[in-house]
C-alpha cells in the first residue's frame, strides 16, 4: 500500500468520523414548518383563528418531544388576504427560507394559487381551509383536502326538506367561487331528492339590494330557500326577507350563518334559519374537549372552525410524518393518501387525488339564540329541526 | 326560470328602485360637486360615506343616539375633515394634471380605508334600529329604506336650496361655471374649495349614515359608491347638478328592473352598459354637462 492510498484511508476515516458526530447534531436543528396566512385584509378574522390552531398544534407537539425527535419551528408570514402574495410568500418560504414542510393558507383562491407553487418543488401540502373541489382535481400530487368541499354544504337542507316531503326550492348565491359551487352541488342534491327548482340565480359580490331577487323568490314561492352566501350577504338577504315577507317553509345559508356575529345582529330574526358548518365544538368527536380546554387556556377565547381545522390538518400532517418516519415528501405523501381516522375535526379519508371523502357537513338551526345540530341523524344527538319556520312576526 | 312578472311585481320593484336612487342621487350630488368646482375626481369619496356610517353605528352602540338624529353629529364632522382634506392635500393638485388628483384622492381612500381597518376592524357592525316594512295593499317597503329615502330627499332639496338661493350656494356655483371670472368678482375661490369639498363629504357621510340601518357596514364599504357615484353624475352630466338626481334615480331604477327582467348577477353590467350608450350618444350627459 502507498503512501497516497494510506493517506486517502485516513482521510476517508476521518470524514466518516466528523459525520458520524455531525449527524446527530444536524438531527438536533429544529423542523421548519412554513405558511402563509391572511393577518390583514377580508380574511383577516378567519385566516388568524387558523393561525392559532397551528400554533396550538406545534406547540403541543414541542411539549411532547417534537417530530423525529426534532423541535418544530413555525415561521408564518402574512399574505395580506391576496393571492398573488401568498404565491410569493411559499416561493420565498421555499426558495430563500429553506423550510422542511409547509402547512396551507387561508381560503380557496389563496390555496388554489400557492398549490402551484409547492407542487413545483414537490412540497407535501395539507390545506385546511380549501373547500373548492376543483384545486384537488388538477393531477396535482401534494395537495391534501381536510374539511368537506363546498358542494355539499347544504345537502342536510335538502335532505330533510325532502324527507319533510317538500317540492320547490329558490337557490341564489354570490357569483364568486366558493358561493357559486356550493349552489351548483345543492341544486344536484335537489334534483337528486325530486325537488323542483323554480329559481336559481346569482348576485354579484358586494351586492346589498335584493328587493328585486326577493320580490321574484316572492313570486315563485319555494318551500326552501337555499342561499349560498358569505356574512354580509347572509345578513343582508335575511334583512330584506323580513322586510318583504317572504316566508319559505325553510331557509338555510352556507356561510355566515354560522358566525355568533349573524345572531347578534339579526337577534330573533336568525330563528329558524339552518346554517351549515363544518366543525362545531359541541359536536361528539374524539379529543374534542381537550382541544377546546388547551385552545381557551393559550389564547383566552374560543376557537372557530377555521381553527379547528387548522389543528387538526397540523396534526393530521405530523401523524403521517410520523408515520412515514421521515419528512420525505413521497412517503408522507403515501401515508397521507392511506390514512383513514377520526379527529376532533370529523372523519378523514381522501382519494388518489387528495380530495376529502370522509368528512361530514353538519346542519344546524338557531333555536332561542343557540345552534343546535339537525344534521346528520348521528351526529344530533337528539336535537330536532323546528318545522316548519313561521311567519316572521311569531319569531 | 323567471316567473311570470306581474304588474304588482314591477310597481314593487319600481319603488325599490326610486328608494335606492335618492341614496344614490344625494351621495353623487358630492361627487359632482367636487367635479363640478375643481374639476377634482373624488375617489376617497366612497371612505368618506364609510366614515359616515361609523360614527352613527358608534354614537348609537355607545350613548344610544337615534342614528337619523346622529346625521346631525355625521355631517359636521366629515364636513370637517373634508375641509381639512381640501386644505392641507387637494388644494395642491387642483391645478395640475387630472391625473395627479386622481392618484391623491385614491391615496387618501386607501389611508381611510386601512385606518379604519385599524381602529374598527374588519368586522361587519349593523345598528338594529328599524326592521320590517311598511304594507301597502300587495306592496311591502322597508321601513329603514323609506325612511332613508325621505332623508336623502330633504337633505338634497336643502342642498339645492343652498347653492340657488344663498350667496355662497351662488358663489359655488359662479365657481364651477368660471374660476377666473368669480376670483374676479372677489370670490375667495380657495375658501369656496373647502366649502364645496366640506359639504360634499358631508353628503357622502349623510349616505354612510343612512344606510347603517339598512345594511351591515365594515370599512370596504365605500368603494362600490364611488364608483357608483361616478357612473350618475356622467350619466347625469358631470357637473351638471340636476344631473345627478336625474342619474342616481335612473341607477337605482335600472339596477332594480334589471334584476327582475333579467338576473341580479348583469345589473351592474346593465348600468354600464347604459354608460357607454349614454356616452356614445349624448357624451355630455343626459342633462348636458358643464361646457369646458
Amino acid at each position: 500500500m502507498t503512501m497516497s492510498s494510506w493517506k486517502s484511508i485516513t482521510a476517508a476515516a476521518v470524514v466518516a468520523a466528523v459525520t458520524a458526530v455531525a449527524l446527530p447534531a444536524a438531527a438536533q436543528a429544529p423542523v421548519k414548518i412554513g405558511a402563509s396566512i391572511s393577518m390583514t385584509g377580508t380574511y383577516a378574522k378567519p385566516g388568524i383563528y387558523q393561525k392559532e390552531g397551528y400554533e396550538l398544534c406545534v406547540q403541543e407537539a414541542n411539549d411532547k418531544g417534537g417530530l423525529l425527535g426534532r423541535k418544530i419551528d413555525l415561521v408564518v408570514y402574512d399574505d395580506q388576504s391576496t393571492p398573488a402574495t401568498g404565491q410569493r410568500l411559499y416561493e420565498k418560504l421555499i426558495t430563500e427560507d429553506k423550510v422542511d414542510v409547509v402547512m396551507g393558507p387561508y381560503s380557496s383562491a389563496i390555496s388554489e394559487a400557492v398549490a402551484n407553487v409547492t407542487e413545483k418543488y414537490k412540497k407535501v401540502m395539507v390545506a385546511p381551509l380549501a373547500a373548492t373541489t376543483s384545486i384537488f382535481k388538477k393531477g396535482r400530487k401534494y395537495i391534501f383536502m381536510v374539511i368537506s368541499p363546498a358542494e355539499v354544504y347544504l345537502e342536510g337542507l335538502v335532505d330533510i326538506a325532502a324527507k319533510r316531503g317538500l317540492k320547490t326550492i329558490a337557490i341564489v348565491n354570490e357569483d364568486t367561487l366558493f358561493p357559486k359551487t356550493a349552489a351548483n352541488g345543492t341544486a344536484e342534491f335537489a334534483k337528486k331528492r325530486g325537488l323542483q327548482i323554480v329559481l336559481q340565480e346569482a348576485y354579484p359580490k358586494g351586492n346589498t339590494d335584493f328587493s328585486a331577487l326577493l320580490t321574484k323568490i316572492k313570486a315563485a314561492n319555494p318551500d326552501v330557500i337555499a342561499a349560498s352566501t358569505y356574512f354580509d350577504d347572509a345578513v343582508a338577504l335575511t334583512r330584506q326577507m323580513k322586510e318583504l315577507n317572504v316566508t319559505p317553509k325553510m331557509y338555510g345559508v352556507t356561510v355566515g350563518g354560522d358566525l355568533p356575529e349573524f345572531y347578534d345582529l339579526l337577534k330573533q330574526n336568525a330563528e329558524y334559519i339552518y346554517g351549515a358548518t363544518q366543525w362545531e365544538p359541541t359536536l361528539p368527536y374524539p379529543g374534542q374537549k381537550e382541544f377546546m380546554a388547551s385552545y381557551q387556556k393559550k389564547f383566552n377565547h374560543e376557537p372557530s372552525y377555521h381553527a379547528a381545522a387548522g389543528y387538526a390538518g397540523c396534526v393530521l400532517y405530523l401523524d403521517a410524518v410520523k408515520k412515514a418516519g421521515t419528512l420525505d415528501a413521497d412517503k408522507v405523501r403515501e401515508q397521507l393518501l392511506k390514512l383513514e381516522t377520526r379527529t376532533m375535526l370529523g372523519d378523514y379519508k381522501v382519494d388518489a387525488d387528495g380530495f376529502q371523502t370522509a368528512h361530514k357537513m353538519v346542519l344546524f338551526q338557531w333555536q332561542d339564540g343557540k345552534k343546535v345540530t339537525v344534521w346528520p341523524d348521528d351526529l344530533a344527538a337528539g336535537g330536532k329541526a323546528r318545522f316548519p319556520t313561521p311567519p316572521w312576526n311569531q319569531r | 326560470m323567471t316567473p311570470h312578472i306581474t304588474p304588482v311585481m314591477l310597481g314593487q320593484v319600481i319603488v325599490s328602485g326610486l328608494l335606492a336612487g335618492a341614496l344614490y342621487a344625494m351621495v353623487a350630488l358630492g361627487l359632482g360637486l367636487i367635479f363640478g368646482v375643481m374639476r377634482v375626481l373624488n375617489v376617497a369619496h366612497g371612505p368618506l360615506l364609510m366614515l359616515g356610517a361609523y360614527i352613527t353605528y358608534f354614537l348609537f352602540i355607545t350613548v344610544g343616539l337615534n342614528p337619523y338624529l346622529s346625521l346631525l353629529v355625521s355631517m359636521p364632522i366629515v364636513f370637517v375633515i373634508g375641509v381639512a382634506l381640501q386644505h392641507f392635500l387637494v388644494r395642491r393638485v387642483v391645478d395640475a394634471p387630472e391625473l395627479s388628483s386622481l392618484l391623491l384622492t385614491f391615496g387618501i381612500s386607501i389611508a381611510l380605508v386601512n385606518v379604519a381597518q385599524l381602529a374598527f376592524t374588519s368586522d361587519l357592525r349593523s345598528v338594529e334600529f328599524i326592521t320590517g316594512a311598511f304594507l301597502v295593499g300587495p306592496f311591502a317597503f322597508s321601513k329603514a329604506r323609506v325612511i332613508a329615502c325621505l332623508f336623502a330627499a330633504a337633505i338634497t332639496a336643502l342642498a339645492f336650496l343652498f347653492l340657488q338661493k344663498t350667496r355662497l350656494g351662488k358663489a359655488i356655483r359662479a365657481v364651477s361655471q368660471s374660476r377666473e371670472v368669480a376670483q374676479v368678482c372677489g370670490i375667495d375661490v380657495h375658501r369656496i374649495h373647502m366649502l364645496a369639498f366640506g359639504m360634499a363629504s358631508a353628503l357622502a357621510a349623510a349616505g354612510g349614515s343612512l344606510m347603517t340601518v339598512m345594511i351591515a357596514i365594515q370599512p370596504e364599504m365605500g368603494a362600490v359608491y364611488t364608483f357608483k357615484s361616478f357612473l350618475v353624475i356622467v350619466l347625469g352630466g358631470a357637473g351638471n347638478y340636476p344631473g345627478a338626481l336625474l342619474g342616481g334615480l335612473l341607477l337605482g331604477l335600472v339596477e332594480q328592473l334589471a334584476s327582475l327582467f333579467l338576473t341580479t348577477q348583469v345589473n351592474e353590467a346593465v348600468a354600464y352598459v347604459l354608460l357607454v350608450l349614454v356616452l356614445l350618444l349624448r357624451p355630455t350627459g343626459l342633462l348636458g354637462g358643464r361646457s369646458t
